[in-house]
């Protein structure tokens, strides 16, 4: 009895001394692994107002995602995800009907993000921008 | 536990895993007086099973282009979380391996364990250490540092002592006249893909022939009534009486493999500096020799060794010579004796050969 109760221990401390030492080496990996981290709302792009002319459309890189900067006919400004809530296609610019195509499976959005069209369950997330002294802030 | 079982049984009914453990494992029979110096083995197939991940980890960031590997492993070094563990490990094991892998040949060499019916495993031992060089130096350049790039001149421009095809086989290793991103380019497939296909395929080997020899008695401690062998037909050693490797032998593997951790790791926090000079933080620059560029330490006596003959040719033919000698060995010691006392002249010439390479080291080293 005393044996297997010995014996028993024994296991138990070997079986956490294992444990321990596969987290020991997985941690580190998978932190190697992982995504560089990016807060939300923390990154800022700053962009020239002459840089989108009316009516047009600059797809740029913003926390590290496709998003699109449209200004519209009314000369106001917009910033989207780029990101087709569909299937995460990118979507493309349509200049003479002004509005997005997602070249994958025909989804259709608005200037301001909303579903006209097709398969994608939600509208373009919004991106908040401001416009100060001609230059636009995203984020 | 009850889990564990019922999935053995389930896995034990289908492909008749008791049956294989009975043999392999707890059926597998060792010498009675095997000793810890067989365990060097089971050592260096750990430390090479950890290059191969650390080296696959170290692909996701790493970019074999000339103009970005040295930013890309000065990223892996301070920028990704880890990265600088996942690395250190990669450099020192490559270290370990060597000094492994020199210790276990050290071993076969005092039992003589290379002796008949064994010469096939000490030659692709031999075979393997070489390999394990060349996989080392071809990943010495991959940082794209001073250090990596000089030694790679200065180990490749070596070749060109060879008579006649001496300066084509430079250009050859090099893929152009001089170190540059083709030696980059070519280095990193070998580093990566070719040589370590061949080191696992020679590792088989070796396991495969090891397993159809038997192993070998070693000639110290209590002997044991395994039969001489005899160039007359096949026969495997067995040894009848002997220790089972499942639990017995895996223990004491186990306990060589927890003692080499403890050394690895010991460097690798306390001493991560040790695999590097100042030279290898600057990043490659063809137009700025550093002074005293030196190759690793394992290849210190063959630096030496070149700097003390009076011609590269001479002191290649000198190296080429004891290479040759030592992968022969078990082709020109024939005599069946073992035990190292009852074999004077092979314990004078051995250690006198230990200490000459150790000298050599150490003088390469303060040249």
């Amino acid at each position: 009895m005393e044996n297997d109760g010995r014996r028993k221990f024994l296991g138990v401390c070997l079986a956490g001394a294992t444990a321990a030492a596969a987290v020991a080496v997985a941690y580190p990996v998978v932190r190697y692994l992982g995504p560089k981290s990016r807060q939300a709302g923390a990154e800022k792009l700053v962009l020239s107002a002459s840089d989108v002319p009316e009516g047009e459309a600059k797809f740029i890189e913003y926390a590290g995602a496709s998003a699109v900067l449209v200004k519209t006919k009314t000369g106001e400004l917009i910033a989207l995800s780029a990101v087709c809530t569909h299937l995460g296609c990118i979507v493309q610019w349509v200049k003479d009907q002004q509005h997005f195509l997602c070249p994958c499976h025909g989804g259709l959005f608005a200037t301001d993000g909303t579903v006209l069209a097709g398969p994608p369950p939600r509208p373009l997330a919004k991106i908040p921008l401001t416009l100060t002294e001609g230059k636009i802030t995203i984020g | 536990m009850a889990l564990l079982k019922r999935l053995y049984r389930w896995v034990d009914l289908r492909i008749g895993a008791s049956e294989i453990v009975a043999k392999e494992l707890t059926g597998y029979l060792l010498p009675r007086n095997i000793n810890e110096w067989y365990s060097l083995g089971s050592i260096l197939l750990v430390i090479f099973a950890l290059q191969v991940v650390t080296g696959m980890l170290l692909m996701v960031y790493y970019v074999p282009d000339a103009d970005k590997a040295f930013k890309s492993v000065t990223f892996i070094m301070n920028e990704v979380p880890y990265g600088w563990l996942i690395r250190l490990c990669h450099a020192v094991g490559s270290n370990m391996m060597v000094a492994v892998l020199i210790l276990h040949m050290l071993s076969t060499l005092f039992m003589g364990s290379y002796k008949s019916p064994r010469e096939l495993n000490w030659l692709t031992g031999f075979i393997l250490l070489t390999l394990v060089q060349g996989i080392s130096l071809t990943g010495y350049l991959a940082p794209w540092s001073q250090l990596s790039f000089w030694a790679t001149t200065v180990a490749t421009n070596s070749a060109s002592a060879i008579p006649v095809i001496g300066p084509y086989l430079v250009e050859f290793l090099r893929g152009g006249k001089l170190v540059g991103p083709p030696t980059l380019g070519r280095f990193f497939a070998l580093h990566v893909s070719v040589l370590p296909v061949v080191i696992a395929a020679l590792i088989g080997a070796h396991l495969f022939i090891l397993k159809r020899t038997g192993i070998s008695t070693p000639p110290f401690g209590s002997s044991e009534t395994a039969k001489p062998w005899r160039a007359e037909s096949y026969s495997y050693q067995s040894h009848p009486g002997g220790i089972p490797f499942f639990p017995n032998y895996a223990l004491q593997d186990l306990t060589s493999i927890c003692i080499y951790f403890a050394i690895f790791l010991a460097v690798v926090f306390f001493a991560p500096n040790l695999p590097f000079t100042p030279d290898a933080f600057v990043p490659a620059d063809p137009f700025k020799t550093p002074a005293h560029i030196k190759p690793e330490w394992y290849f210190l006596a063959n630096y030496q060794t070149l700097k003390i003959f009076p011609s590269e040719l001479l002191g290649l033919s000198v190296q080429a010579i004891a290479m040759t000698f030592l992968a022969l060995l078990p082709f020109i010691d024939r005599s069946p004796e073992r035990h190292p006392m009852k074999r004077p002249l092979f314990l004078i010439c051995t250690v006198a050969g230990i200490l000459l390479w150790i000298g050599l080291t150490v003088w390469g080293h303060f040249s």
